[in-house]
């Protein structure tokens, strides 16, 4: 197997509850997963700077530095690793903070273990299609009004030079949009192939992150030529500037 | 609770209006003093007045008197008589010192009504806090080994495991279910001592024997975690307190140490102790994952994190229910005791000590 194929196969559990780390971590196997394990924040961050994994199932209570602190200072030294939370914590707000933190799904304890492993292979299926549709020279970057995205390294120069460093959301969200070109692309087609449905608790999310891509790549954000909004649908992109 | 609130809520703006209505009173009494002596003065001005008229007119000085008592005429000219406007100055002083007191009065009185129902608002708003807390975390606490436990049924459920992987499921959630029956123990013991629900005896016990039977009971399990425990208490230091509580005390902090130690990847526990003035401390270090120093004293707090410690292996491990050092701390005051505990840092382990008022041996 080589060793992009098995890093695809590799999860990190970060848990400090030993049996619920060794439960999740069989289940984990016995799907065909390999999967390693860490007690603490330290101990994860410490196995990340070693190590490659397709998935982090990150508990947030950790003793030390907690699951919110792990993922901000990962997505900080640009590791792009989805996140999936478990946290006896479900309201809304500290799921919104546990995405905001750079997250890719939350889940709440006690959870029900088919449901677990959907969102499991839920994330890796999006993952695994961003890394498909970016594998190519020719999907791997994308131009438009004078901007250059590098889906692959998470990375872009915008139209008036600066670098832009994207987030996993913002790239995926841009590659879903360039791969309908032209085509209007709901709030809801957006959230589930970016998100997954029930992970936000409104469409709301999606908006922010469009203005988040104007900011980055349109001349005038307030009048934007290549990230269009549909009233009432969703968005349209456009290679061109519109006329 | 919320009709007792409500009373509280509508006590207060009472009070607080009437003594908003005891102000208002008092700024118009004083108005109305001023007044009156205003009207009074202009009155015995007007007198006067006619006083000098009639005076100016050719009637005699005894007549004018006659006719207008307050008015006194010396050398042709009519003045008020001194001693009127004295009485009226008098009036005046008393009236106002009459509304100052009355007042003041009635106004201390509905100013400590305010303060004494504020006081109760916050003290009950408070104790509302601590019990939201209390619930959050206690279902916070609830929800890993529960977790753990629907996970273990549910891969049962799922995966018809062999039976070897079978009994390890088993085992993992017998442990999570005796970890929380000791967390619903804890919690009720901790109620109880928060409320003062418990009747504890002060007796001479002596510190190496009591102490020496927690230990055997835990060296089986120190054993089978690679940890060794050391008991070098001398004889004769005699302790006062309740035996069940000294037993709880140093089970509580045995088992945190023991927790700490195994994390650690096995170890050593040492007891030691030494008489000191009226008091007798029980020492009691280990060489487990340890703390920051800073927090020593969340240590003992209800649900603390740090206090919370996890088993070290699949299926057989113990748990903290973030509850056992609380218990500790509550249990020590109550035998007029201390606790402290201290750590140079994480991974360099732990010192607790457990201070009791010294006895006298008994004489039996």
């Amino acid at each position: 197997m080589s060793a992009s194929a098995e890093r695809a196969r590799q999860v990190l559990v970060v848990e400090d509850d030993p049996h619920l780390s060794a439960g999740v971590r069989e289940n984990l196997r016995a799907e065909g997963y390999e999967v390693s394990a860490a007690s603490d924040g330290e101990q994860a961050l410490q196995w990340l700077h070693e190590h490659e994994c397709a998935l982090i199932v990150l508990d947030v209570m950790l003793p030390g530095i907690d699951g919110f602190g792990v993922c901000r200072a990962l997505r900080e030294q640009g590791n792009n690793t989805p996140v999936l939370f478990l946290t006896a914590r479900g309201d809304p707000a500290d799921r919104v903070r546990g995405l905001e933190a750079g997250g890719d799904d939350y889940l709440a304890k006690p959870f029900h273990l088919q449901e677990f492993l959907l969102r499991v292979r839920a994330i890796l299926r999006r993952w695994d299609w961003y890394r498909n549709a970016s594998a190519t020279a020719a999907t791997a970057v994308l131009r438009f009004g004078g901007n250059e995205v590098d889906f692959r390294a998470f990375r872009a120069r915008s139209w008036n030079g600066e670098t832009q460093e994207l987030t996993e959301k913002e790239a995926m969200i841009l590659k879903v949009l360039a791969e309908h070109l032209g085509e209007i692309v709901s709030r809801e087609d957006l959230l589930e192939r970016v998100w997954g449905y029930d992970v936000f608790p409104s469409t709301r999310t999606v908006d922010n992150f469009i203005l988040r891509l104007r900011k980055r790549f349109e001349q005038d954000p307030a009048n934007p030529q290549h990230f269009l909004t549909v009233w009432g649908v969703g968005y349209r992109f456009l290679i061109e500037a519109q006329p | 609770m919320k009709s007792a609130r409500v009373f509280q809520l509508t006590a207060l703006a009472l009070v607080v209006v009437s003594a908003v209505q005891v102000g208002w009173w008092l700024f118009d009494q004083r108005a109305y003093t001023l007044d009156k002596v205003s009207a009074a003065n202009a009155a015995y001005a007007a007198q006067t007045a006619a006083a000098q008229a009639l005076l100016d007119s050719g009637t005699a000085a005894a007549r004018v008197q006659q006719l207008l008592p307050q008015i006194v005429v010396d050398g042709g000219h009519a003045t008020l008589a001194p001693a009127v406007e004295q009485a009226l100055r008098t009036e005046e002083h008393r009236r106002n010192n009459q509304y100052a007191w009355e007042g003041g009065f009635f106004l201390l009185a509905l100013g400590v009504c305010i303060a004494v129902i504020a006081r109760a608002l916050r003290a009950e708003a408070r104790v509302l806090e601590e019990q939201d807390s209390f619930l959050a975390l206690v279902s916070h606490q609830f929800k890993t080994p529960l977790a753990s436990l629907q996970l273990s049924l549910e891969t049962m459920a799922l995966r018809a495991p062999a039976p070897a992987a079978a009994r390890t499921l088993i085992e993992r959630m017998l442990a999570d279910l005796s970890r929380m029956e000791a967390m619903v123990t804890q919690i009720l013991e901790s109620v109880r001592l928060d409320r003062g629900r418990v009747d504890l005896r002060a007796e001479a016990l002596e510190l190496r024997s009591a102490v020496g039977r927690v230990v055997t009971q835990l060296e089986e399990r120190a054993r089978a975690e690679g940890i060794a425990i050391t008991n070098t208490i001398e004889s004769g230091l005699y302790v006062l307190s309740d035996p069940l509580a000294l037993d709880v005390v140093v089970r509580n902090v045995l088992e945190n140490a023991l927790s700490a130690v195994a994390r650690a990847g096995g170890g050593d526990i040492g007891l030691s102790a030494r008489a000191g003035v009226g008091e007798v401390e029980l020492s009691v270090q280990d060489s487990g994952v340890g703390f920051e120093p800073a927090a020593g004293a969340r240590l003992f707090e209800k649900f603390s994190r740090l206090g919370a410690a996890a088993p070290t292996g699949d299926g057989s491990g113990h748990y903290g229910t973030g509850l056992g050092l609380y218990i500790v701390r509550r249990l020590m005051q109550l035998a007029h005791g201390r606790v402290a505990a201290h750590s140079d840092g994480a991974g360099k382990g732990a010192s607790f000590v457990l201070a009791w008022p010294a006895a006298q041996e008994p004489k039996s």
